[in-house]
């Protein structure tokens, strides 16, 4: 164990089973985090190899957050054990295994030509501005893999574009030369190697540019920029948008040009959340926009349910479906209509796909919109005329 | 047992292809390379039967320099040797040209299997395994979902799928050349660390012939596909929707 990342720290566990009981799909994992580190102890490492359970885990931070001793387990532990997988090759599921491919080739999951990555901002309706070899620019907005190339996410990669016009914000994004940020799928499922090339080659892009802020919308890119980019020795200044428009509050006010009487929920992201520590920021910024009521499902902030996507388990889903029947973001649309609100809002972008599937699987359909927090406001500002 | 795997790099779809002045070639500066999809099964294939018997498996890596790349892959996933055989982009999809230029480089290395995607896609002729074999003067059999060796190593049972949903089993006698539909298994996943590995430790051999004077296909011209007529979509309710469908339908005597 001593030769596992924060090894010595998973050594002071004292196996209370708070991990195991936190963890929305323990009631599947023949080894829960609490009996992985008991099997680690007992020097049965194959018993853990050859269990499914390290591919359950869909990254949510709760075993973390919660565990008295602070055992990393979600970031060390589970990574860990995912890192000595992948290096065997074998076992890795194969949605998963093509995601990283795509990512290593493409420098996105998705298998899309990199050089198409800033073709969604021809139809944004306002200027976006390519940052190049050189140039500079107050904000540099790092669009991310979902937000460029995701026919929905791109919406509201539109949205923020809007606002940030509206706001008369000097920003710019990379445009082609903008990969992955790694965080997803790589560093939390494992594929450290893979993390460190994209991280190497996208620091190289960064100082090729002058800026001061890194704006992104994907929570994971954010968890990568503000935790493992400055572990590797490289800081960056990055916001979330909803921190960065949380900033603006008073100006968005401002600029608000329509009443949105709406009852509205919020997913908190656990990568945001309880991954980050950012709760206030998305609730500052949809209480910007006049007439909506904002309601809270009763597992809310730290306590929130998982879209069960993160860490590269969106690259797990029939994988986890197999073995668990239940998916976690069918639960989680379920808990927000039960509020009584007609809008789910959300500040990460995989939950927009997600939740929108499990809305029409849970047959919700028409009753629950989900929209991004972005979205939201530029609705408010009057600014989604023409998308 | 000696297995050898040719691995074609063909260009990548996922990139916009353009065609070069010519008007009859692609731009080379437009485009990248990837190993071809069905040699990809031929290797996973191949480190399936080396799992299973005493077997060296070869990846032999056909194209320009991003071949090198292809080499270190094979060598992370546990290819024993990696050969490199150089050749440029307008001579890979004759493969009446490229069975013979491989065919010296495989007869020197004494293989028992030289496994293949059964068709690569930048291909212009008929399949580069059976003209391999004529080269060769070994059998061979394509369209393969599963290889068997028997212990004695002189004879191999194959699963040949045909259309229909049919599966044919037969018996070929060693050495041969096998064209690989599909390998028995999802394809295996080497991590970046032990691709990167294989690259700084890998032994690469290079095969250096003079390319034969054969040509097969002559290509005349390259074109972007024509659109044809695009589909209808019908609008409107679904009575509206229903009543449009069934009047196409009688109209075209469908029903």
């Amino acid at each position: 164990m001593g030769k596992l990342p924060s090894g010595e720290k998973i050594l002071s566990c004292i196996q209370c089973g708070m991990c195991s009981g936190s963890c929305p799909l323990g009631y599947a994992m023949d080894y829960t985090p609490r009996r992985m580190i008991s099997a680690l102890r007992a020097g049965r490492i194959e018993d853990l190899y050859r269990s499914d359970a390290i591919w359950l885990c869909v990254s949510c931070f709760n075993c973390t957050f919660r565990c008295p001793v602070g055992v990393q387990i979600t970031d060390r532990l589970i990574a860990g054990l995912r890192v000595d997988l992948l290096s065997r090759g074998v076992g890795v599921p194969s949605e998963l295994a093509t995601a990283f491919e795509r990512t290593a080739r493409y420098g996105n999951p998705f298998g899309e030509s990199p050089k198409k990555r800033d073709a969604w901002t021809k139809d944004a309706g306002v200027d976006i501005r390519v940052v190049r070899d050189g140039d500079s620019a107050e904000v540099l907005w790092w669009v991310g893999c979902f937000g460029s190339y995701n026919k929905r996410n791109q919406k509201d990669s539109v949205a923020l574009a809007r606002i940030l016009t509206a706001l008369d914000v000097d920003f710019g994004i990379l445009g082609s030369d903008e990969r992955c940020s790694g965080d997803l799928p790589c560093s939390s499922q494992g594929e450290e190697g893979l993390f460190y090339e994209l991280h190497q080659k996208n620091m190289q892009e960064f100082a090729k540019r002058k800026f001061k802020t890194v704006l992104v919308g994907d929570p994971h890119a954010y968890n990568a920029f503000n935790k493992e980019y400055p572990r590797l020795g490289t800081p960056l200044p990055v916001r979330h948008h909803t921190q960065f428009l949380a900033d603006r509050a008073p100006e968005l006010r401002r600029q608000m040009r329509k009443e949105i009487r709406m009852k509205v929920t919020y997913h908190d992201a656990c990568c945001l959340g309880r991954r980050n520590g950012e709760y206030e920021a998305p609730r500052i910024v949809l209480e910007t926009i006049p007439g909506m009521k904002l309601l809270e499902m009763p597992r809310n902030r730290e306590n929130a349910l998982c879209c069960g996507g993160g860490g590269g388990a969106n690259w797990l889903d029939s994988f986890i479906w197999q073995r668990t029947r239940v998916p976690l973001p069918m639960q989680r649309v379920q808990e927000a209509a039960k509020t009584g609100a007609e809008i789910l809002a959300v500040s990460c972008p995989l939950e927009i796909p997600r939740f929108e599937d499990a809305v029409k699987s849970a047959g919700l359909e028409g009753r629950l919109k989900v929209l991004d927090v972005s979205h939201m406001v530029a609705d408010g500002m009057g600014l989604l005329g023409g998308t | 047992m000696k297995i050898a795997v040719i691995l074609r790099q063909v260009p990548d779809v996922v990139q916009e292809l353009v065609i070069a002045a010519d008007g009859r070639s692609l731009a080379k500066d437009e485009l990248t390379y990837i190993t071809n999809e069905g040699d990809e099964h031929a290797l996973e294939e191949a480190l399936i039967l080396k799992s299973r018997h005493a077997a060296t498996v070869t990846a032999v890596s056909v194209g320009g320099d991003e071949a090198r790349d292809a080499l270190a892959t094979a060598v992370a996933k546990g290819a024993d040797e990696a050969l490199l055989v150089s050749i440029p982009l307008e001579r890979r999809g004759d493969n009446h040209g490229l069975a013979a230029y491989l065919a010296p480089a495989i007869t020197s290395g004494g293989y028992d299997l030289v496994l293949t995607g059964v068709w690569a896609a930048d291909q212009l002729d008929a399949g580069l395994a059976g003209l391999l074999a004529v080269q060769l003067s070994f059998p061979y059999v394509g369209g393969l979902t599963a290889v068997a060796v028997e212990p004695a190593g002189n004879r191999a049972t194959v699963h040949k799928e045909f259309p229909g949903g049919r599966l044919g089993v037969m018996e070929v006698s060693l050495p041969a050349v096998l064209g690989i539909q599909s390998a028995e298994q999802p394809l295996r996943y080497a991590s970046v660390s032990k691709i990167s590995q294989a690259k700084r430790t890998m032994q690469v051999k290079e095969f250096r012939g003079s390319l034969p004077n054969v040509e097969g296909v002559h290509v005349s011209r390259l074109t972007k596909p024509e659109a044809s007529a695009k589909a209808d979509m019908l609008q409107g309710d679904a009575s509206r929707v229903a009543e449009t469908l069934v009047r196409i339908l009688r109209e075209r005597g469908l029903v």
